[in-house]
């Protein structure tokens, strides 16, 4: 455990957090600004810019027409010519809108142009269900902008991490997508005072545990977390990995926690299939794990169905902490 | 040539049929058209009658599976020597029968879909020769040497895990050696190590000690036969006899024999206390006419009751502290039993050989702590004069079992004393011995 | 169409640029003219893979376009790019060299004819996607306005992108921030095979540029100095802050959509009747006109630029391919690929 001091243990919510790094990004880089819509004087549809145009102005915090594919275009076109934008996308669903900046674009023009121009544009994605928000604002398509290489794409499940990955992304040359859960925007927790990063592409092993491994994302970190302490009082010790980054992928980290305990569970909001729970279990089966591995991977996911709106059905189509349980101890009791 | 019965077809569709109980016991005689068996098949029960005249023998259990046409019985003549099963029934072990997928005998209406899967799992592993085992099982198996397809699996469908690869290592590391070719100790040949004490003049008393025990332990009792020629025998892997490899109670019994046999005794006076009380009752029902009289002090071989945590935790001993429990456990007032007592009583067993060798002899007589030999019909047929002591506080074989001993026989029970009367109350023993001899 | 000649009866272009730079215009449009003949060869022959968008016939809408920047100013430019990217300065062997896919063109090989860029001349790259650049070009405007650089960013895009939503976004988004970007639209007349007529509801493509509040001009994209006066005042407004305009170069493709174009959806006397006006023969006639340069500089200078294409062909051809072992290179700016 590391000593704090004081203004160390402080907390801030996940969207304070996210704030906080915009604002110090802002402070020490004159060419960061940030666009979207409603970011300004509403202070964003979540809340996550607040009063940052009161402290930098109406030229740095952005209001843009509701134009999700000129919004991201003109975000990659200052990104080209050394702006450092960082564009939020009201809901990751209006993002469709903008694919083809996103994938055509900001992902490419890099590796088109021989490495001529570097395209470092922060997008952010206010994701997830359990707002009763329905089907077209809360989606988790954090794996469509995952299939496309050239971009980077991250899942920050705490505010340390909201904050760190954000000035992480800041830095990068490159393109970043942060893939922000709505739920998680009021959770609090301990954020550092100042100027840090926090490394893209490293999981985090969030709980040690030698009985089986549980790698989640966002939110599913939370519920694992949860399970987890149900599981110990039952004997079974789980090891949890915030994967953290899902392009690109932390492979040695999940592959030695596989390897120490043989079993793996993935856990994620978005549709089961084809997702991040797909390419984690390929990766395992693709490696030396494989020969670890003592039972079948299991991964839990949405259901093969758009989010509803009644909250009974909302809950029901995303994995909760009975159903990670439930898989949990069939897996470490050798019954799957 | 017994005349083989047969599991007929009864039915149309019938496949095979199940013995539901049969009339006539093993060894009895049966008339052709008398009532055999009832069986039962996937459509009716009904009785099968025998297809001879004769003595009914090599029965298939009750409730077993037995394809049509294959035998379930034999009836033998009278007179006819009733050998080995003439051949195995079809579906029990050794007798490789063919697997039969499509008739797969499990009740359609209770079969879970998961229970289908297993068993068209299992029966498709068997053809393929394929074993369904986690990638950690393979690997884990391959690196301890074990062939996966000789394990069990426990997972869903039978799947070998994990912990199916790591009970296999405990218990190969653990298990006792495998009757036929034990490992855990090095087999010796040679005679059994035989003493005979200077002076006393008369007909011999020999001495055969218990389990775990030697030629020594006579010493207290000794003191008082002073006028008779002694001899002691030690048992094989016990005192100084070579650490045979005994797998029966009746090799055990074969090699005292013998050293009995080259003893060249025309009587003697046999004591046995013990297991030695047990090869005594054995020795006395084949060599009558060599032995004048048969002392049994606790003897083992009347009962399946032992203390079988008291022989193997006196196999297990590797010192004092661990020996010394087990040893006061023999004895009622345990104050005989003192540390110096412990600390030479150790010192005989410091051989892990010699402790190896018992614990085999152990296993092969007391397997699970069951007396698995049974002496009580020899001593109904001993007529040498016969004497059983014992002591009502023995806490290894209990003192009821002397009550099993026929009315011929001598008891003399001793309040206050535990497993080893020859120590806890030597004097009396020695009047008692002097006395009639 | 707008007038093209001022009053004195000197057409713009003559009074506004010196007679070097008339005829380094004209040899830029020389030189994009062997370039696609040279390419259109090339692939005849079977030396590249792929398909390519030739710009036969619109020398004179990229290189007037371009006549008043700097390397400082940007273009976003079109699937059909080779023009503007001679026009702002390009080397001719270094654009073979993509256009074979070798490791010494401009985008080592991974890029090839629709990425085709040079950003070290202020060319933001080629697009195949319609409409791509037009929000990019915006993004750019805006960086030369935070960062106060005065740069202009032209961005070039066809009759095609005039009607994809990004065109709607990228124009309105311009002029809300009022941001320094000229739209040059290049109306070849067919967005593949689909006319102007058929696809877009208004009569001239400048029209719409009241709908985002700026000047909208449509001039004959052939005439390399009524292209050059359009042009010209809008960067004028751009760099004064007087945020962007909507121009139209009216011209004509001779070649077909791509090399896989059959020409069903035009006739022969319409593309006939569009090659009698040669943008190139018409530039060439007003600087012999007035007197910018002799018949035999002009031959020179055509000269000159087939012998630069030949040279440039060369170069390509000798040029390594790119390391198979290299094909994840610059996904990413460090390290391997995800």
């Amino acid at each position: 455990m590391n000593m704090h001091s004081k203004t160390d243990l402080r907390e801030l919510s996940y969207a304070e957090a996210i704030r906080e790094a915009m604002d110090i990004a802002m402070a020490r880089d004159e060419r960061v600004i940030l666009m979207g819509e409603d970011i300004g004087v509403y202070g964003g549809a979540f809340g996550v810019t607040g009063d940052l145009v009161e402290k930098y102005g109406t030229d740095r915090v952005m209001d843009t027409p509701i134009s999700e594919l000129g919004g991201a275009g003109v975000a990659v076109g200052a990104a080209m010519t050394g702006l450092r934008p960082i564009f939020e996308f009201q809901f990751s669903d209006f993002a469709t809108l903008g694919m083809e900046q996103i994938v055509n674009q900001a992902a490419k023009i890099r590796y088109m142009l021989g490495g001529a121009v570097s395209v470092p544009v922060v997008m952010r994605f206010p994701s997830g269900s359990g707002t009763g928000a329905a089907a077209q604002h809360s989606q988790s398509l954090e794996a469509w902008t995952a299939h496309v290489p050239g971009l980077k794409v991250v899942q920050p499940s705490t505010p340390e991490d909201a904050k760190g990955l954000l000035l992480a992304a800041l830095e990068d040359p490159d393109p970043v997508m942060i893939y922000e859960h709505k739920i998680l925007y009021k959770m609090k927790g301990h954020v550092p005072d100042g100027y840090y990063t926090t490394p893209i592409g490293k999981a985090a092993v969030v709980r040690e545990g030698k009985d089986l491994t549980i790698v989640a994302t966002s939110i599913m970190v939370h519920k694992a977390l949860d399970a987890a302490e149900t599981m110990a009082a039952e004997g079974i010790d789980a090891e949890v990995i915030d994967l953290r980054t899902i392009r690109p992928m932390d492979r040695d980290t999940v592959l030695a926690s596989v390897r120490k305990t043989g079993r793996l569970i993935c856990i994620y909001e978005a549709v089961k299939t084809l997702g991040v729970g797909a390419e984690v279990s390929a990766m395992v089966a693709e490696s030396d794990a494989f020969d670890y591995l003592d039972a079948p991977i299991i991964r839990l996911g949405g259901a093969e169905c758009p989010i509803p709106y009644n909250p009974e059905l909302e809950k029901a189509v995303v994995p909760q902490v009975p159903d990670i349980l439930e898989a949990a101890r069939n897996l470490a009791k050798g019954r799957v | 040539m017994p005349t083989e019965v047969i599991m007929p077809k009864v039915d149309m569709d019938m496949a095979k049929g199940k013995i539901m109980s049969w009339h006539i016991a093993e060894g009895d005689r049966v008339s052709k058209g008398d009532p055999l068996f009832d069986i039962e098949t996937d459509k009716a029960a009904m009785e099968v009658e025998a297809p001879a005249d004769g003595i009914l023998h090599h029965t298939a259990p009750e409730g077993m599976d037995i394809p049509i046409g294959t035998p379930c019985a034999w009836l033998y003549a009278e007179g006819e020597e009733v050998g080995e099963q003439p051949a195995p029934f079809a579906g029990q072990a050794g007798a490789a029968p063919k697997p039969e997928p499509v008739e797969a005998d499990v009740p359609n209406d209770t079969k879970s879909v998961e229970a289908e899967l297993e068993l068209v799992d299992a029966i498709a592993g068997e053809a393929t020769g394929k074993v369904r085992a986690t990638p950690r099982a393979r690997s884990l198996a391959s690196g301890a040497g074990l062939n996966i397809v000789d394990l069990i699996g426990t997972g869903p469908r039978g799947r070998v895990q994990e912990l199916d690869v790591e009970n296999e290592i405990a218990l190969r590391d653990t298990r006792p050696a495998p009757l036929a070719a034990p490992v855990t100790f090095k087999a010796e040949t040679g005679a059994l190590a035989v003493t005979r004490s200077k002076g006393g003049t008369g007909t011999p008393i020999m001495m055969i000690h218990g389990f775990a025990s030697d030629a020594t332990s006579w010493a207290p009792m000794e003191a008082h036969l002073k006028h008779r020629p002694l001899i002691r025998i030690d048992l094989p892997g016990h005192g100084k006899s070579p650490k045979l490899r005994i797998d029966s109670f009746a090799e055990l019994v074969r090699e005292v024999r013998r050293a009995f046999d080259d003893l060249n005794l025309d009587a003697a006076h046999l004591v046995g206390h013990s297991l030695g009380g047990a090869v005594s009752i054995a020795l006395a029902d084949t060599r009558a006419k060599r032995l004048s009289s048969l002392t049994l002090i606790a003897p083992a071989g009347l009962g399946p009751d032992i203390n079988g945590d008291a022989l193997s935790g006196m196999c297990r001993a590797t010192r004092a502290e661990s020996l010394g429990p087990w040893l006061r456990s023999l004895v009622a007032n345990e104050d005989i039993v003192t540390d110096s007592y412990v600390r030479l009583a150790m010192a005989g067993r410091e051989d892990t050989n010699l402790r190896a060798a018992q614990s085999c002899l152990a296993d092969s007589l007391f397997p699970d702590g069951v007396q698995a030999f049974d002496l009580r019909a020899a001593l109904e047929r001993i007529d040498t004069p016969t004497r059983i002591i014992w002591g009502k506080q023995d806490a290894i074989i209990p003192w009821k079992h002397a009550l099993r001993a026929p009315g011929k026989m001598a008891l003399h029970l001793f309040d206050g004393v535990g497993h080893m009367p020859q120590i806890e109350c030597s004097a009396e023993l020695g009047r008692i011995l002097s006395s009639s001899l | 169409m707008r007038d093209t000649v001022m009053p004195n009866n000197i057409p713009y272009a003559i009074s506004r640029y010196s007679a070097e730079e008339l005829k380094d215009a004209l040899k830029k449009m020389y030189l994009i003219r062997k370039f696609e003949e040279g390419a259109e060869d090339s692939y005849m022959r079977g030396l590249i893979h792929g398909t390519m968008h030739l710009s036969i016939g619109q020398e004179a809408s990229a290189v007037g376009s371009c006549m008043s920047l700097t390397d400082d100013d940007k273009i976003t430019s079109t699937h059909r790019g080779h023009g503007h990217c001679v026009a702002k300065g390009a080397d001719l062997s270094r654009m073979f060299a993509e256009f074979f896919g070798k490791e010494s063109g401009y985008c080592k090989g991974r890029g090839g004819s629709m990425h085709i860029a040079d950003p070290s001349k202020g060319n933001l790259g080629a697009n195949g996607i319609v409409g791509g650049g037009l929000p990019i070009a915006v993004g750019a405007a805006l960086s030369a306005k935070r960062l106060g650089t005065g740069a202009v960013t032209i961005c070039f895009f066809g009759d095609g992108a005039n009607n994809e939503g990004a065109f709607h976004e990228a124009l309105n988004m311009a002029k809300v921030w009022n941001l320094p970007v000229v739209f040059v639209c290049e109306n070849n007349k067919y967005g593949m095979s689909t006319s102007t007529e058929r696809s877009t509801a208004v009569k001239n493509i400048s029209d719409r540029a009241v709908a985002y509040a700026m000047p909208g001009v449509t001039v004959d994209g052939n005439d390399f100095s009524a292209v050059t006066e359009a042009v010209d005042a809008a960067v004028e407004r751009a760099r004064k802050g007087e945020g962007p305009s909507l121009v139209e170069n009216v011209t004509y493709r001779w070649r077909g959509h791509s090399k896989s174009d059959r020409n069903r959806y035009r006739t022969k006397e319409e593309i006939a009747d569009w090659q009698s006006r040669d943008p190139i023969v018409a530039m060439a006639k007003l600087l012999v006109d007035h007197k910018i340069s002799t018949e035999d500089e002009v031959a020179e200078i055509e000269a000159d630029a087939t012998r630069i294409i030949e040279e440039a062909i060369a170069f390509a051809t000798e040029g390594d391919n790119p390391k198979i072992e290299e094909v994840t290179r610059d996904v990413y700016t460090k390290g391997a690929a995800a």
